[in-house]
């Protein structure tokens, strides 16, 4: 019914790191087919290969890569990775073209919009400066960007993410490709923006009958837009089929994992499945679900009334530019709960966090933690707080100091404080720590590079236990992780919040994360609370319609649009 | 733009005074009474005692202070204490030799820089490219003297080619028989350090997702450079030009020194010989306001070469 | 918590490579870097041989003839000390006898008996030196050995003055902000303002006419690091922006940590990398301007002997065709900054791995 338009077979690429060492393999013979006009899914967790086979499609790969010789990528009856620098000029941009996960730096930002859309056109169809910028102004319109005459004098930097990747977008489809790349062209972009730009993807595949190489590593997203996919792992494919086979009768347990581990809008198991339970375990968890909400008879443990922060830029001759960032933001927190804090970015949802923390200083409002008021308190005092109210950061890499062996950095905290009577306990009190949160005693002697993204959020995680907090903010603390460490990480937290009794802010603009693990969900816009309620009340009926916008924006994978 | 611009001049005051302050905190605070500085360089006591008078040596501190800075601003520095001449002649006659010499060596250099560096930059990682860079280290670190005495030596003594030392009154005699040897020093030594860093620019641009996007778009590897790197990077290369541009002035003392060229620099030399410290206090006002003019006209010009930078 | 207390006293201490560890390592694999490395510690050794008085202690004494010929250039003509040996001769030869109008004639002779008593050695100046004579006939291996103590020491010792100043000021201005920043900025500005070369003259001037900054080699110490902190500290007050701005630091923040605890236990291992590379970078820097203040007879005083002393003795010598003292003072101030400079370049690459 569709031929072929791109066979890879054999893919196999190592990659020189020096000299001395082996090179690293990255890709160890994949295959799949790309027939014309189809969209296949590329699925895969971070460090799985798949941007890199798709790099090496058209050639773009770093110097360092040694592609095997027998690797091959068939289209139009030619072996691409063979190919001449100049076919492959001709062939880039024309019949393959592709478009990248961060917009902002992969455009130039010394041209305008409309020069680097003309310019594809002028190489590749000939056109001459006019017809290039007429035909730019209509592609740009096509792509929804409003007023293109207007935008087409743009700069890349005076334009939002979203519209800077439909720029991308534009600049692919100019020449009219038979096969698009998209390499993750979602992932830095916020949820709703997300939808739009997948929406306009499928909506021009289906115009252009273009075929779309879609790499993702969210099995959500490929529900909605793929009909093929190929799951990569480590560099191998693992299984590879129609989306409805995938979704419906997954084989390998790799994918069974992938698919179970993402929590979901209707169920809520009491344990995450993660990829050891399949990939070692007999594969089906315990789904014994778990109930969640408030009440209001729920001991409250931190208060917040009318808090406000305003960031101050300097603008014109001398006067200043106030940035509201958090507008009047009141909550309460119960013992023992999780209150998910949920937004776009932009919304504030972080600088509420880190005001609690007084790692910001408030413009106004109150935080009652035991009655009293924190906000208020001197340095001093609020050093007996610090310990009782903790924040794990975003990004694992830059929240651990790369110059402390582990060790140092969870002794800090007990030093700080005065935990423990003298060095030999606070030692043994990390140790028991590093097992508690799932990682071997010998981690204490070591350097946080040596740790993956999972292990460092772990470590950070014991680093806020060493203090035996109350009140645990994490603050988008799993964004930054692969769906299977995702998991593992999540059921971490819930099991000591089972253990200890702690109270979570959750902060995150993953509904579906927000809803598994809160009691009650706070959605926030430009600074302001929108709405909340109870999290499965607030996901059953959304009552304001910044919130349903939120809700109808989130992928919503084969199993729901089946179900629903 | 010019609330921009106003507020800069608004904000350059605080440093014109730091400047003025720290001239006169180093030569009539630490270097002290002329007296005292001139003894055994002037054997004339009524010389010594005019200048001490005329600098207000006896008064207090605030009222030299205020002495020095009517200096500044009415052009007046009052004459060199050891040949007499006006300060204010003095600099202005010296100043064209200086740019006769610069402004070549400074245009020549940079295109110069620019074109090998780029070159070197599209033959990155290979065995020239590192040639070069090994070449360029070398070079960089034979100090300029040896330079000057053999090629002085060289070109001057032995083939002949071109005068050893001297300088005329005709422009253009200067700019074709005299200046040539100089300028071709000078760019000879200074090519091999900008060749260094604006690689280094070039460098930094190629690795950019900007680059990926132009080649997977299909783009030839010559445009690719010529027009995307190439556009990008003159931003930092024109920062760059534009700190020099304020040396300029001082000249390259050494060469002016070497070739006897009535310029700038070697009247600097001279001064600080013959502690003569008017001289260098004026010049050294002067060029700190020069540098921090250019700084504000290169901000400006900014806006016209990066599109990112808006006024706030 | 668990109530078992394990006992980790026995846990071996497994080899966990820090970040300096892991950079030493990759140095260890850069030929060049370690080439260089090696040259620079034999400077250094030479240096600290020369200090001590192992070495060169004698280079001012005049051994050789005038303009001696190097040892492999033994056999060449040397017209400068013909001369001055027909000088020495002339003033040995008997004076013209003028008894009759001198009035101290009669106490020649006397005079002439007791300077017979007093032992002279006539020291046999040499014909050859292993590098050639000057003009003075002094030693140039000798000379520049211990110029390149003098060279080197005030390159190091500037270097580390200007480095440490700038990155307390860059920390200071980086991690606090306001007041103290704008008051930095401000100094920053001066300095920036006056073109180098002015700047270091400017002080040069002074501190030749007035002596207030110390004497001898501290002077030009003192010169160069006073002029030369602006460098070290716009990249450590970059340096303390940033990482003030990191996660790590509210994370210590977080836990309680002082500001001063996280100025200089959490940030400061983390940049000290950077300063590292700036010493590297300024000792050349400084070694080549100490070249050139010597040269112009701002740098050194007269009893010293510096690289530059050495050029600017050179200078006329390459004229009447005597060139070694101007290829030994530059080839081996060439080696040497050579070796320095791409060390700097590989520590830099050690210390931060960009993919090439």
């Amino acid at each position: 019914m569709t031929d072929t338009l791109l066979q890879v077979q054999d893919l196999d690429i190592r990659f020189r790191v020096d000299r001395k060492h082996e090179a690293f393999r990255a890709v160890k013979g994949v295959s799949f087919d790309i027939p014309s006009n189809t969209t296949v899914a590329l699925v895969g967790e971070s460090g799985s290969g798949k941007t890199v086979s798709a790099m090496a499609i058209l050639g773009l790969l770093p110097e360092n890569a040694i592609i095997a010789p027998e690797s091959r990528a068939m289209y139009g009856g030619r072996d691409l990775l063979k190919a001449s620098l100049g076919e492959m000029q001709a062939i880039r941009g024309k019949d393959i073209s592709i478009i990248f996960q961060e917009p902002m730096t992969s455009l130039n930002p010394v041209f305008t919009v409309g020069e680097q859309i003309g310019e594809v056109l002028r190489l590749h169809m000939g056109m001459g400066l006019r017809q290039a910028r007429t035909r730019a102004i209509e592609l740009l319109g096509e792509v929804g960007i409003p007023d293109p005459q207007l935008r087409v004098n743009s700069y890349p930097h005076e334009m939002s993410g979203g519209q800077q990747q439909r720029v991308m977008i534009a600049m692919a489809i100019a020449c009219e490709p038979k096969l698009l790349i998209a390499d993750e062209p979602t992932t830095a972009l916020d949820v709703t923006i997300q939808k739009q730009i997948l929406d306009l993807i499928a909506s021009l595949q289906e115009k252009h009958r273009m075929s779309v190489l879609f790499i993702t590593h969210d099995l959500g997203v490929v529900g909605d837009i793929a009909d093929d996919v190929v799951v990569m792992q480590n560099g191998l494919v693992q299984e590879q089929g129609p989306v409805k086979a995938i979704f419906e009768h997954p084989q390998h347990p790799y994918t069974k994992a992938l698919l179970a581990c993402r929590p979901r809008l209707d169920r809520r198991p009491k344990r995450l499945p993660v990829i050891d339970d399949f990939m070692k375990g007999d594969g089906r968890p315990n789904l014994a679900e778990r109930k969640r909400g408030t009440s209001a008879s729920d001991p409250i443990i931190l208060e917040v009334k009318g808090l406000n922060k305003t960031f101050f830029l300097k603008e014109g001759l001398f006067g200043k530019r106030a940035v509201p960032a958090v507008r009047n933001v009141s909550f309460q927190l119960p013992k023992g709960k999780t209150l998910g804090l949920v937004g776009e970015s932009g919304s504030g949802k972080t600088t509420v966090g880190l005001t609690l923390m007084r790692l910001h200083d408030a413009t106004s409002g109150e935080v009652l933690f035991e009655g009293r008021d924190l906000l208020t308190l001197t340095d001093r005092e609020m050093m007996a707080y610090r310990r009782r109210i903790q924040i794990i950061f975003q990004n694992p890499y830059a929240s651990l100091n790369p110059r402390m062996t582990i060790g140092h950095t969870l002794v800090e905290p007990m030093r700080i404080h005065a935990i423990g009577a003298d060095e030999r306990e606070r030692v043994d009190m990390a140790f028991q720590l590093l097992k508690r949160v799932g990682l071997p005693e010998q981690s204490f002697y070591k350097y946080p590079h040596e740790f993956s993204g999972g292990q460092r959020q772990r470590i950070a995680i014991a680093r806020c236990l060493t203090m035996k907090p109350d009140v645990l903010i994490c603050d988008e603390s799993v964004s930054a992780l692969d769906v299977s460490v995702q998991a593992q990480v999540l059921n971490l937290l819930q099991d000591l919040q089972d253990e200890y009794g702690l109270s979570y802010i959750f902060i995150s603009h993953d509904l579906a994360v927000v809803k598994y693990i809160s009691d009650k969900v706070m959605v926030m816009n430009a600074g302001e609370i929108v709405e909340m309620a109870d999290s499965d009340e607030i996901y059953r009926h959304p009552r304001e319609e910044y919130t349903r916008k939120l809700l109808s924006s989130i992928p919503k994978g084969w199993e729901i649009a089946k179900v629903a | 733009m010019t609330a921009y611009v106003i507020r800069r001049i608004w904000q350059m005051i605080p440093t014109i005074a730091g400047v003025i302050l720290l001239i006169f905190i180093l030569f009539n605070w630490v270097g002290g009474d002329p007296a005292q500085v001139l003894a055994g360089k002037i054997s004339n006591p009524e010389q010594i005692a005019n200048i001490r008078k005329q600098l207000g040596v006896d008064q207090p501190y605030w009222f030299q202070l205020w002495v020095f800075v009517q200096q500044v601003f009415t052009f007046d520095f009052g004459r060199s204490w050891s040949t007499n001449e006006e300060v204010s002649r003095i600099i202005l006659t010296r100043v064209g030799p200086t740019l006769t010499i610069m402004v070549p060596v400074l245009v020549i250099e940079t295109s110069l820089s620019v074109l090998f560096a780029i070159m070197v930059a599209y033959v990155r990682g290979t065995l020239t490219d590192r040639a070069i860079m090994i070449i360029c280290t070398v070079a960089m670190s034979v100090s300029f003297l040896v330079y000057i005495i053999v090629f002085q030596w060289l070109f001057g003594f032995v083939l002949g080619w071109f005068p050893v030392q001297g300088w005329s009154e005709s422009f253009w005699k200067n700019l074709f028989t005299y200046a040539p040897l100089p300028i071709m020093l000078a760019v000879f030594v200074g090519v091999a350090p900008q060749l260094r860093l604006y690689r280094s620019f070039f460098l930094d641009e190629i690795n950019q997702d900007y680059v990926r996007t132009a080649r997977a778009k299909g783009l030839p590897e010559k445009r690719v450079m010529l027009k995307h790197v190439l556009r990008n990077a003159m931003i930092p290369i024109l920062t760059n030009v534009a700190i020099y541009l304020p040396g300029v002035f001082v000249g390259s003392f050494l060469l002016e020194v070497f070739f006897s060229i009535p310029g700038l620099g070697r009247e600097i030399i001279t001064a600080v010989n013959r502690s003569d410290f008017p001289v260098i206090k004026a010049v050294t006002v002067y060029l700190a306001m020069f540098t921090m003019v250019v700084n504000l006209l290169v901000d400006v010009m900014y806006k016209f070469v990066d599109p990112r930078v808006s006024f706030k | 918590m668990s109530a078992v207390l394990t006992t980790p006293a026995q846990a071996p201490v497994q080899e966990s490579p820090g970040l300096w560890m892991l950079a030493w390592r990759r140095l260890r694999q850069d030929t060049v870097g370690m080439v260089s490395l090696v040259i620079v510690a034999f400077f250094l050794a030479m240096m600290l041989a020369s200090y001590t008085g192992l070495i060169a202690k004698d280079w001012a004494k005049e051994k050789g003839v005038s303009y001696a010929n190097p040892s492999f250039l033994a056999g060449a003509e040397n017209l400068e000390a013909k001369a001055m040996a027909a000088k020495d001769a002339a003033a040995k030869a008997p004076p013209v006898d003028l008894s009759d109008i001198d009035p101290l004639a009669p106490y020649y002779g006397e005079w002439q008996k007791r300077a017979e008593k007093i032992a002279v050695t006539e020291v046999k100046r040499a014909e050859t030196l292993p590098f050639g004579g000057d003009k003075w006939g002094r030693d140039v291996l000798k000379k520049v050995i211990k110029g390149s103590e003098v060279s080197i020491f005030v390159g190091l010792a500037g270097a580390l003055i200007a480095v440490f100043i700038g990155t307390v000021f860059g920390a200071m201005a980086g991690y606090w902000g306001g007041f103290i920043n704008d008051l930095l900025e401000w100094c920053y500005n001066i300095f920036t303002s006056i073109p180098y070369i002015l700047l270091i003259l400017a002080f040069a001037a002074v501190a030749q006419a007035t002596g207030s900054f110390g004497k001898g080699i501290v002077s030009i110490i003192l010169i160069l690091a006073l002029t030369g902190w602006t460098g070290p500290y716009r990249l450590m007050r970059a340096e303390y922006i940033k990482h003030a701005n990191r996660e790590y630091v509210k994370a210590a923040q977080a836990i309680g940590a002082s500001n001063r605890s996280r100025m200089f236990v959490h940030i400061l291992p983390n940049v000290s990398h950077v300063a590292l590379v700036q010493l590297s970078a300024h000792v050349v820097g400084f070694i080549k301007a100490e070249v050139i203040l010597s040269f112009l007879g701002f740098g050194v005083p007269v009893d010293m002997v510096s690289w530059g002393t050495m050029l600017a003795e050179a200078q006329n010598e390459l004229v009447i065709g005597k060139w070694w003292q101007l290829a030994a003072a530059g080839t081996s101030m060439a080696i040497l900054v050579t070796a320095f400079s791409l060390l700097t370049d590989s520590l830099r690459d050690a210390l931060d791995p960009k993919l090439k």
